[in-house]
């Protein structure tokens, strides 16, 4: 009965007229955020903090909140109409959706992928609110010891999910924990790595780093794309921007699957849109009676990622809302901005401040009905975003990053870093390395080195605390999993393959 | 092949100097038994550790990546040559920003990137670069109130 009172005082925060103006704002840069090449929602996010430092938190966090899951609606519109995907979990989009518009039907593929976002949008939202409040009562009983292997399995997954080599996650998940190590060190007021420049002593600032890592670097790609003259070129939208009797009935089934698929895959660190996208196209592809449609521009190809990559925000925001623990970049840079309002995420939030979290979940049912008005009749507003010059755009991308990253202290010194962390990130996707565990262990340092300490503390310096209990034991289990899923999930692809091969015989 | 040799060997200075560093921290155990450099200590050891599954992964992966790669990193040279061009561009724009101001640096970094990659286009190049500078000095100085440098101007 509390909880439902919390959701409805939601709502009187949500519906509040500046609130309805933020989600509408964010809802927009979300979109232009998707749409636009070099600048993702992670970079979006992380500028904008910077100009929300005077905002209520509810209203800067639901703007923030806005652009995350924007983004996922305008990364479609790419895909489909250039194939090129505006947000990295669109990428299956670009398959099929492509395919349609080449065939004259992208006014259906846009239709059926801003149609597909909103339910499965809504039905992720609906997740969120009935799994938010029991998950955050279980980890009301987390110690230090919880929380540490909590984190470490967060980070582990998400290093070993993402990229194509373990090490290389690895190594970028230590550099951003060794990021975090930079600054006055909480316990003993000792300056660690800081070089003798000031500007150090108070740690990295995460926005400099993501906007360095994700905005920069992109644009530095994005010079090296264009002079070697691969910028894709731009269909037009052809045919009526709604669907036929027969794509609706082809499509409802791959949205509602897509959306139950993109939350669950959302919830768990590491896994992301891209997979959830990845794991729907697949299981549509499956459940076809005619699978060889598919890349040739089958509806349902569109219709389900599209639905799992949106469903997938709501569900990433159920660990970061009930326990503080990102698992993904966006989420990590959204838990940066929580932390920057002087709120930390976790199960005490539910209490402490229901009227921001509540305001936060409902804002994102407005958010969705917002999007779905912004992305049908408004969709040719967007599309025109398409049409800027890259040699433009890139230039006035870094422009815009120094405005972002010069206000947070005025300080040149972070101009310098941005750069350097932008050459960084340039270096790091010349060299496969991915940069998601980087942002990760940048935001979640403190946290881990902070709670690793707290637990020894307890134990008198004793490593068992961290196999004492029964959630411990089960953290640490899943983190060595993780470790070894790579190596583990390639045997069985290499079985699988053999079974085919001697059954084919 | 190159880059994850490189990798591997950046992982391992880094280590080194990582550990060098932290070894220099004096032993404070005032509120805790550990110290400030017990959980960077374990970081260098997992950064080592890392360093090692490189090697083996590139060790592996030698025989897969052929001469292809060599012969393809030949014709490279010229694109990122420009790369390097526009971020040191890019540096000298940021050494800028106080001493001529936001308005004026923005103006001169976009106007010297349109031109080289936009050639010909002078009245837009010239026109998107002023009015974005100025436009958005004015509104994020004005109107949002964010602190940006004036510089040379007396704005």
């Amino acid at each position: 009965m509390e909880t439902l009172n919390h959701i409805l005082n939601g709502f009187t925060v949500a519906l509040q007229p500046i609130n309805l103006w933020y989600t509408l704002v964010g809802c927009f840069l979300g979109t232009v955020v998707g749409v636009l090449p070099g600048i993702g929602p992670a970079a979006g996010i992380a500028l904008l903090v910077p100009i929300t430092y005077g905002m209520p938190p509810a209203s800067a966090l639901i703007m923030l909140a806005g652009i995350y899951y924007g983004a996922k609606y305008g990364g479609s519109t790419t895909s489909i109409l250039i194939r090129t995907p505006g947000e990295t979990s669109s990428v299956m989009t670009c398959i099929d959706g492509y395919a349609m518009a080449l065939k004259g039907r992208a006014g259906a593929a846009l239709a059926v992928s801003a149609i597909g976002s909103f339910i499965a949008g809504t039905i992720g939202v609906l997740g969120l609110t009935l799994f938010a409040v029991p998950l955050a009562e279980m980890a009301i009983e987390f110690g230090p010891a919880e929380y540490f292997t909590l984190m470490l399995f967060a980070m582990t997954a998400v290093a070993s999910l993402t990229g194509k080599s373990l090490p290389k996650g690895l190594l970028s998940m230590f550099l951003g924990l060794m990021l975090a190590t930079v600054g006055i060190d909480l316990q003993s007021a000792y300056p660690r790595y800081t070089m003798g420049v000031l500007e150090f002593q108070e740690g990295l600032s995460f926005v400099v780093v993501a906007v360095g890592l994700f905005a920069v670097a992109e644009v530095l790609q994005g010079l090296e794309m264009l002079v070697r003259g691969t910028a894709p070129e731009v269909i037009r939208i052809s045919g009526r921007l709604w669907l036929t009797r027969e794509e609706w009935r082809r499509s409802i089934g791959p949205i509602w699957r897509g959306g139950i698929i993109g939350f669950v895959i959302g919830v768990l660190p590491g896994a992301g849109g891209t997979i959830a996208s990845i794991l729907s196209y697949t299981t549509e592809k499956g459940l076809s009676k005619h699978p060889e449609q598919f890349g040739e521009g089958a509806i349902e190809g569109v219709a389900g990622p599209e639905a799992a990559n949106n469903s997938d925000t709501a569900g990433a925001l159920v660990p970061l809302l009930t326990l503080g623990l990102p698992g993904g970049a966006v989420t990590a840079v959204l838990l940066g901005a929580f932390i920057l309002y002087g709120i930390q995420p976790g199960p005490q939030l539910f209490k402490e401040h229901p009227d921001v979290v509540w305001g936060l979940i409902d804002s994102m049912y407005v958010g969705n009905i917002m999007l779905l008005i912004l992305n049908l009749p408004l969709i040719g507003l967007f599309v025109r975003l398409l049409y800027i010059p890259r040699a433009m755009l890139y230039p006035l991308i870094v422009a815009i990053s120094a405005i972002g990253i010069y206000s947070v202290n005025g300080s040149v010194v972070d101009l310098y870093l941005l750069l350097f962390f932008g050459i960084a990130g340039y270096l790091c996707n010349k060299a496969d390395i991915p940069i998601t565990p980087l942002v990760l262990g940048l935001v979640l340092g403190d946290l881990l080195e902070q709670s690793f300490r707290q637990s020894l503390t307890l134990s008198d310096g004793s490593l068992s605390i961290f196999v004492s209990s029964r959630i411990t034991m089960t953290l640490v289990t899943l983190t060595v999993i993780s470790f070894f899923w790579p190596l583990i999930s390639s045997r069985i692809k290499a079985l699988r393959g053999l079974r085919a091969a001697e059954s084919g015989d | 092949m190159m880059a994850n040799r490189i990798t591997f060997c950046f992982t391992v200075v880094l280590a080194a100097i990582y550990l060098y560093a932290t070894e220099q921290f004096p032993a404070l155990h005032l509120s805790d038994p550990l110290g400030p450099q017990a959980f960077p200590r374990l970081l260098g050891i997992g950064l080592v550790l890392t360093a090692i599954a490189l090697l083996i992964e590139t060790l592996r992966t030698r025989k897969s990546a052929g001469a292809a790669e060599e012969g393809r990193a030949s014709g490279e040279a010229r694109y990122y040559a420009i790369v390097v061009g526009a971020t040191i561009w890019t540096g000298l724009y940021f050494a800028a920003f106080e001493w001529l101001g936001y308005a004026i640096s923005t103006s001169i970094y976009l106007l010297a990137l349109m031109a080289y990659f936009r050639r010909g286009k002078w009245i837009s190049n010239g026109l998107t670069s002023m009015v974005y500078s100025f436009g958005s000095y004015v509104i994020f100085t004005k109107l949002l109130l964010v602190s940006l440098p004036a510089g040379l101007l007396p704005l």
